[in-house]
């Protein structure tokens, strides 16, 4: 980006007052960026309990919230909870792209298989994944290993999809250009589509976690056994409101933790470095 | 996000078999039919009863009784009627506030991070709140299926307006463009790659929300049909229920968003880059 | 009375990360007769389109004044048409669509809109495209099409700015001869703003140097060539080599950052 900066400007002495200054710079640090509208929102979420105008069976204030959040973490429940949760997680992402990554380039790169399985894959896409619950419960039981199929469901069709449309972008002449500089079919594999058609995986694995994400949680609800999601229903059917509350707080905070250090740091390794090179060519 | 191209518009190694309409048609059915024979097959060979997996007959049998009861026709009017009411909902409140939103680049940027913290738990993650708020019913359905999508929607819809350059709404301004016409004229029409795109990732949140929340929280509607089927261990309901999902989100984005699509974004030249 | 007139123009930022002000237009003057082309140049960067964006009402100015037929410039308006670089046609709208934008924003009545739109098609040679998107047409036919956009509204004063810069050169060329065709046709008063010598000299009756940021008027120049002009014809007569040479020394002179940007 250090390319697109105008030439050095003749510089004027300063006539901000420093205290705005000090305000722009602080807001623009990641850290202040990122938590500030949350600021407002808790003061404004505050209020509303503090002036006890909603009934306090619907709604619990911050305080109450982060009681029972307080009282859960001593108890032990939260860390089970939390742990199951992200096990389910981990097991279901991680059988996901071990089936739907080999798979995914084996559709976009054979023709027969493509033609013969295309049609399936957007079909089975498009059975919502919740829909599996019911069969998997009748195959193996209100158990892990239901939670996690519907998981690994929900990863492996938008990554295959993403695989299928990330070679698929990666340009002909690249595949060429690499053939002519003497490279076999095995290393155009690796060289090129790989790597090509790396920025569409990683949109499919971004798609197919925030799906399986949701999987989990639907999942643990009506399977009902442990897990963050059985909290939150099993406290709603109790009538704990506050750990309601402080069950959707978790897996919000959850996800961005997700997020800012797994997907995030993926994507900037593949699809912004991408975009940086599209950038440099058009500002040519 | 990539939005997925049907294979006849991919630009792969994979050339289809020409330009004529009908092979498409039979490369279409082909695997569907394979995958029925292999089903029936296997069904039959191993013995397997209905207990476990159905076999074909049983599928097509129970989806026969359910359109003789009228228990098909009950269930799918439960269920699409609550997906319209809350989607539209959602494209009602959801876009409005998303072009509020982004056409202030400080306050689109001041609030994005709450939002995609809400778009990661939208749906789902409501359904306990939902019906402790709205009770079990359709109601608390409607406000995950709106939920779902709304946040996502406003989110894209906030980054189209970013996406918009400026030379084109300074364009619409100095030809005399004033307040909401230019949000008619100018912000709508342009941002309507990305709303798209958020539709279509808003609908499939708000389809899984529907499922989920009517196995959870209703007594109509397919979700529900299914859990029903689940207690009574009836796998060829079951399975008809799944295919009947499925063919309504193929369904639905094919009658609905691919035509927008096409008549809107594809006709403009404005395909969203991923 | 002058068309345009830019009096003691000056424009500062505010670098907010440093605090720091950074004078962007030191200062300009200078005025547009009715029906007169006026081409401001200058080196990149120097800040040529910001007094453009400022005539337009896009940005603010720090301190002078712009004046329409007296009148002193708050924010856009269809007094003035602006032509953009990057064309900024609105591709969700037909040729037909995008050419009576201007004329619906007015409340002129479709029956109107439609007969202008259909002159100002011809003159630019876009007749039988009226049903096209922007996105089928070519980079020249969009181009002409930005032209008409603002031709028909018939503005006290066009402001172009760069519009042939991200065209290729051949199409420039014809581009060039036919906004010089349209121009002698019509007499619009025309801010047009370039960095490209030639084109400056070929298109206009005056043409305003700038200097390199903080910008001033270095120079004004009047091109006394006859009209009608044709490129074929004008690039024989020496006079235009001596004002291209001329303003090719003036630039060259003074700048060592004129290749940045």
């Amino acid at each position: 980006m250090t390319t697109m900066t105008p030439p050095a400007p003749t510089r004027a002495p300063a006539r901000v007052p420093l205290l705005r200054r000090l305000g722009t710079v602080l807001l623009a640090h990641p850290i202040v960026r990122t938590l500030g509208p949350f600021v407002p929102f808790l003061l404004i979420w505050w209020a509303v309990a503090a002036t006890g105008s909603v009934n306090a069976a619907f709604f619990a204030g911050p305080g109450e919230v982060w009681q029972s959040f307080t009282e859960l973490v001593r108890k032990g429940m939260m860390p089970s909870y939390l742990g199951d949760s992200l096990e389910r997680l981990a097991y279901g992402v991680g059988f996901g792209l071990l089936i739907g990554l080999p798979l995914g380039f084996v559709v976009a790169l054979s023709s027969w298989a493509r033609r013969l399985t295309w049609p399936l894959l957007l079909f089975f896409q498009a059975i919502a994944d919740i829909a599996w619950l019911p069969i998997l419960i009748v195959w193996f039981g209100f158990s892990l290993t239901s939670v996690t199929f519907v998981i690994v469901y929900t990863v492996v069709f938008p990554l295959m999809l993403g695989i299928v449309a990330g070679v698929d972008q990666v340009p002909r002449e690249l595949v060429n250009a690499a053939r002519s500089l003497g490279a076999g079919r095995l290393r155009v594999f690796f060289e090129v589509i790989v790597p090509g058609s790396l920025p569409a995986v990683a949109s499919g694995v971004r798609t197919g976690l925030g799906y399986g994400w949701r999987a989990l949680i639907a999942a643990e609800i009506i399977v009902g056994t442990s897990g963050i999601g059985f909290m939150m229903f099993d406290a709603r059917r109790a009538g704990e409101v506050s750990q309601v509350f402080l069950g959707m707080i978790v897996l919000g905070v959850l996800w961005y933790a997700l997020d800012a250090l797994i997907l995030a740091p993926f994507e900037r390794a593949t699809v912004e470095r991408w975009g940086l090179v599209r950038q440099m060519e058009a500002a040519r | 996000m990539t939005t997925i191209d049907s294979p006849a518009r991919t630009v792969g190694r994979v050339r289809r078999p020409g330009p004529r309409r009908g092979s498409e048609a039979v490369w279409f059915v082909v695997p569907f039919v394979l995958l029925v024979a292999i089903w029936w097959l296997v069904v039959e060979v191993t013995g397997t009863t209905a207990r476990t997996f159905p076999q074909v007959t049983d599928v097509i049998a129970a989806l026969a009784e359910m359109a003789a009861s009228g228990d098909l026709a009950r269930h799918l009017g439960a269920s699409l009627q609550r997906m319209l009411i809350g989607a539209v909902l959602a494209v009602v409140t959801a876009i409005p506030f998303g072009i509020a939103l982004g056409s202030s680049p400080r306050l689109s940027a001041f609030f994005s991070p709450l939002l995609r913290f809400s778009v990661a738990l939208a749906g789902i993650a409501w359904i306990p709140i939902a019906t402790l708020w709205l009770g079990y019913g359709d109601r608390a359905v409607i406000f995950i299926v709106w939920n779902a999508m709304f946040f996502a929607l406003t989110y894209n819809t906030v980054l189209g307006v970013q996406q918009i350059p400026v030379q084109t709404v300074r364009a619409a301004r100095s030809m005399g463009t004033r307040g909401p016409r230019i949000v008619w004229e100018v912000l709508l029409p342009g941002a309507l790659p990305s709303i798209v795109t958020g539709l279509r990732i808003g609908l499939g949140y708000g389809w899984r929300g529907l499922v989920a929340a009517e196995i959870i929280a209703t007594n109509a509607g397919l979700g529900y049909a299914l859990f029903l089927a689940q207690s009574q261990f009836d796998t060829g309901v079951i399975i008809a229920s799944m295919v009947i999902i499925g063919v309504l989100w193929l369904l639905m984005d094919r009658l609905l968003l691919a035509p927008l699509e096409r008549r809107t974004v594809e006709r403009w030249g404005m395909k969203a880059v991923s | 009375m002058n068309t345009l007139e830019i009096n003691n123009l000056r424009k500062e930022y505010v670098d907010h990360y440093t605090g720091e002000t950074i004078p962007a237009i030191g200062e300009v003057t200078f005025s547009i007769g009715e029906g007169e082309f006026v081409s401001v140049l200058g080196p990149s960067g120097c800040g040529k389109t910001t007094v453009l964006n400022i005539v337009a009402g896009f940005i603010d100015h720090t301190a002078g004044d712009v004046l329409v037929h007296g009148k002193s410039v708050h924010g856009p308006g269809p007094d003035r048409g602006v032509v953009f670089q990057s064309h900024a046609l609105f591709p969700w709208k037909t040729v037909l669509g995008n050419v009576t934008f201007g004329l619906r924003m007015k409340g002129v009545p479709r029956v109107e809109r439609e007969r202008a739109a259909a002159d100002i098609l011809e003159l630019v040679g876009l007749s039988g495209f009226e049903r096209k998107y922007p996105h089928e047409l070519s980079g020249g036919m969009q181009q002409r099409l930005g032209l008409a956009r603002v031709l028909v509204n018939e503005p006290e004063v066009m402001l172009m700015d760069e519009p042939f810069a991200s065209i290729d050169a051949q199409t420039r060329r014809k581009l060039q001869q036919d906004l010089t065709e349209i121009f002698e046709k019509r007499r619009p008063t025309v801010f047009f703003v370039t960095h490209d010598i030639d084109e400056a000299v070929f298109l206009s009756d005056r043409v305003v140097v700038l200097s390199a940021r903080p910008s001033t008027v270095a120079e004004i120049i009047d091109v006394d060539l006859p009209r009608p002009r044709t490129w074929r014809e004008t690039v024989e007569d020496p006079r235009f080599r001596e004002y291209t040479h001329h303003i090719e020394e003036r630039l060259g002179g003074g700048e060592p950052d004129a290749q940045a940007g």
